[in-house]
């Protein structure tokens, strides 16, 4: 529990810093904030890297503690993973606060060293700092993957599939597949090692660019490595997050979750889908070969489908008709479902090639990927946080803080994700200063929005102190 | 081309679709519970059509989509114009007049750093887009039949001068 509560408590604080930072970026292209463009880029370079890491780091948390529950893990790994991570939120806030750092966190090659406003030291700060992040996401990964494997004897077993091929002879045997948390730690294992590999390797021919300008780099081999590396790490927070679901929705709904085929061959998808859905982000990349563009938008379709077939359909089937009480943990819960079919609806329509001419770097990408993020991944890792403590405490919050908190963080959301999405539709570009019309308009409703998600937020987080700071249940009661 | 409203609307359909359906499954006979193994045993035979029903979607909508994708006509546009479009920290050095109703090819690279050509019709709408690489040459292949003015924004963060980046040209 104190590895998972360390990460868990570190994640939400780096989150809540960072939201303070999208509501000024956000009341800056609104014109209510006066920012100078450079420190709006130093600023959203902070505010991409410090939420996706925010994310990982809590999801990681809830992982390794849903792993350690089943097998045994050695808390030391952990901890020096979470010396890799502090040190590498240092270096990057050290390059961002000091050195101005402005390429954003994709720093596609070869912005980071051309037409540059800020020094090399910061870029050489930045990247060290990225790499060292990836290196404690790696290192989790190694440990969680090495655990399952030995203690299911092999990749084949651990992603049960003798259970799928050979369920009569493998019952017989009085065998039980994985548990569910435990395929969702797998994939994550496996694709976290994959995309932190494609990471490293262009973080460190960018390193030996910086010490060695005639080092030469391919822009698209960078490009593609990059959006691996991106895309693999920020869709992963999701499934770091899922595993919850698996655990806390059975002890929400007093039913059980059980692993079956169904479950199994989704994870393979997802497995092997999240490693290659990432060439969506290379679509306007004409030279790129064209088979990958349309594996790009399959791969994206059908990465869908383990979603809104078994993940989300189970979580629903738990709640249909189960008498579930609704808490904050089990709304929390609910409404990350919601935000991740929400989300990925939009993503979806972004994936389609045709489509995507009309998306493609607009503001409909922050659009999905913040209700991917702030309404799903968020609400998954609050929704575990308050289960827990409600369990602990044997209490819920009443109905005026669920209203609250509800209203401030789901419609506050609403109001701050719908003017993206709009403005997106519009053709607004990601990534600007200053927005040419209609996005300040639509900036200004978002800000307002994002302050209520704040107040939301705020709530949760005196209720969440309140709760935790009741005696705990005893096990008699 | 310009179909941003469209899939705005699109997506807000199926959004509010999403949410009264998982609300509706979720609330409706909430207040009599039901054994596990009743909700299992229709849940799971829905959820065998429904796994038809998504991987039908998904194929069918791919399907449709294969011959709208930009690639093929990229590689092969016979008796098109072509004009050089380059990219460079904060500018685009193309030509200030395009004609209308012919085939074109914009050939689009980039001096320093990743950009993006991105191409807004003369009502406002993204028309078409294509990325300005370095040590690449990116052929995007359109055809004007609205005339009038066209700005051209840079859609990929290249610096900070970046929301500044933009030109245009008139086509006739």
């Amino acid at each position: 529990m104190k590895i998972m509560w360390t990460y868990i408590v570190a994640g939400l604080t780096i989150f809540g810093l960072m939201l303070l930072v999208g509501i000024g970026l956000r009341a800056s292209q609104a014109g209510w904030l006066p920012i100078d463009t450079g420190t709006f880029y130093s600023l959203l370079s902070l505010h991409g890297v410090g939420m996706i890491t925010a994310m990982a780091i809590a999801g990681l948390g809830l992982l390794w503690y849903l792993v350690d529950r089943e097998i045994k893990l050695d808390e030391r790994v952990a901890l020096l993973a979470f010396a890799f991570f502090a040190i590498g939120v240092l270096s990057v806030i050290v390059s961002v606060v000091f050195g101005h750092f402005g390429a954003l966190w994709t720093m596609l090659y070869p912005l980071p060293f051309v037409g540059t406003t800020w020094p090399a030291w910061a870029t050489g700060a930045w990247l060290m700092g990225v790499a060292l992040v990836m290196l404690g996401f790696m290192l989790i990964c190694a440990q969680l993957l090495g655990a399952i494997l030995r203690q299911y004897g092999g990749l084949g077993s651990a992603l049960g599939v003798d259970y799928v091929f050979r369920r009569k002879a493998f019952e017989a045997a009085g065998k039980h597949p994985p548990k569910p948390q435990i395929f969702a730690a797998t994939v994550v294992s496996i694709d976290g090692l994959i995309g932190g590999a494609s990471g490293l390797l262009v973080g460190i021919a960018m390193i030996a660019h910086l010490l060695d300008p005639h080092v030469a780099i391919d822009p698209l081999w960078a490009k593609n490595l990059t959006y691996q590396f991106g895309h693999t790490f920020a869709n992963l927070t999701m499934y770091m997050a899922v595993a919850g679901i698996y655990v806390a929705l059975p002890i929400c709904t007093k039913r059980e979750y059980h692993s079956s085929v169904p479950l199994a061959v989704a994870w393979w998808g997802t497995l092997v889908f999240v490693i290659i859905a990432y060439f969506h982000h290379l679509y306007m990349d004409f030279v790129q070969w064209p088979i990958v563009q349309y594996i790009g938008e399959i791969s994206s379709y059908l990465a869908a489908v383990p979603v809104v077939v078994v993940t989300v359909f189970g979580g629903l089937m738990l709640i249909h008709r189960s008498g579930m009480k609704w808490t904050l943990g089990s709304m929390f819960f609910f409404a990350g479902m919601v935000g991740w079919i929400v989300g990925g609806s939009a993503a979806i329509l972004d994936a389609t090639i045709p489509l995507n001419v009309d998306l493609h770097n607009t503001l409909w990408v922050p659009a999905h990927f913040h209700t991917y993020l702030l309404e799903g991944v968020l609400l998954f890792i609050l929704g575990w946080v308050f289960v827990a403590l409600e369990q602990r405490a044997g209490s819920a919050s009443n109905a005026v803080v669920r209203w609250i908190v509800g209203l401030g963080i789901f419609g506050g959301g609403a109001i701050f994700l719908i003017p993206f999405y709009v403005a997106g539709a519009a053709g607004v570009p990601r990534r600007y200063a200053v927005e040419p019309a209609p996005g300040p308009f639509w900036a200004g409703i978002a800000t307002i929005g994002a302050l209520l998600v704040l107040v939301g937020v705020l709530a949760a987080l005196v209720e969440g102190i309140r709760l935790a700071r009741k005696p705990a249940l005893s096990v008699s009661q | 081309m310009g179909e941003g409203p469209l899939v705005l609307q699109i997506f807000l359909v199926v959004a509010v679709l999403a949410i009264a359906a998982m609300l509706f499954v979720v609330l409706y006979g909430a207040r009599t519970p039901l054994p596990q193994s009743v909700v299992n045993d229709a849940g799971y035979r829905i959820r065998k059509i429904w796994l038809g029903l998504v991987l039908f979607v998904a194929v069918v909508a791919f399907a449709i989509t294969l011959p709208f994708f930009p690639y093929p006509w990229a590689k092969a546009s016979p008796g098109a114009q072509h004009f050089t479009v380059t990219a460079a920290q904060y500018a685009f050095v193309m030509p200030s007049v395009i004609p209308a109703n012919v085939p074109i090819v914009f050939d689009v690279t980039s001096q320093d750093v990743n950009h993006g050509f991105g191409i807004y019709a003369p009502d406002g709408n993204l028309f078409a887009q294509v990325q300005a690489m370095p040590d690449y040459i990116n052929h995007l292949p359109i055809e004007f039949h609205v005339k009038g003015h066209y700005t051209v924004r840079c859609l990929e963060f290249c610096g900070i001068g970046h929301a500044y980046m933009h030109g245009g040209f008139d086509v006739r």
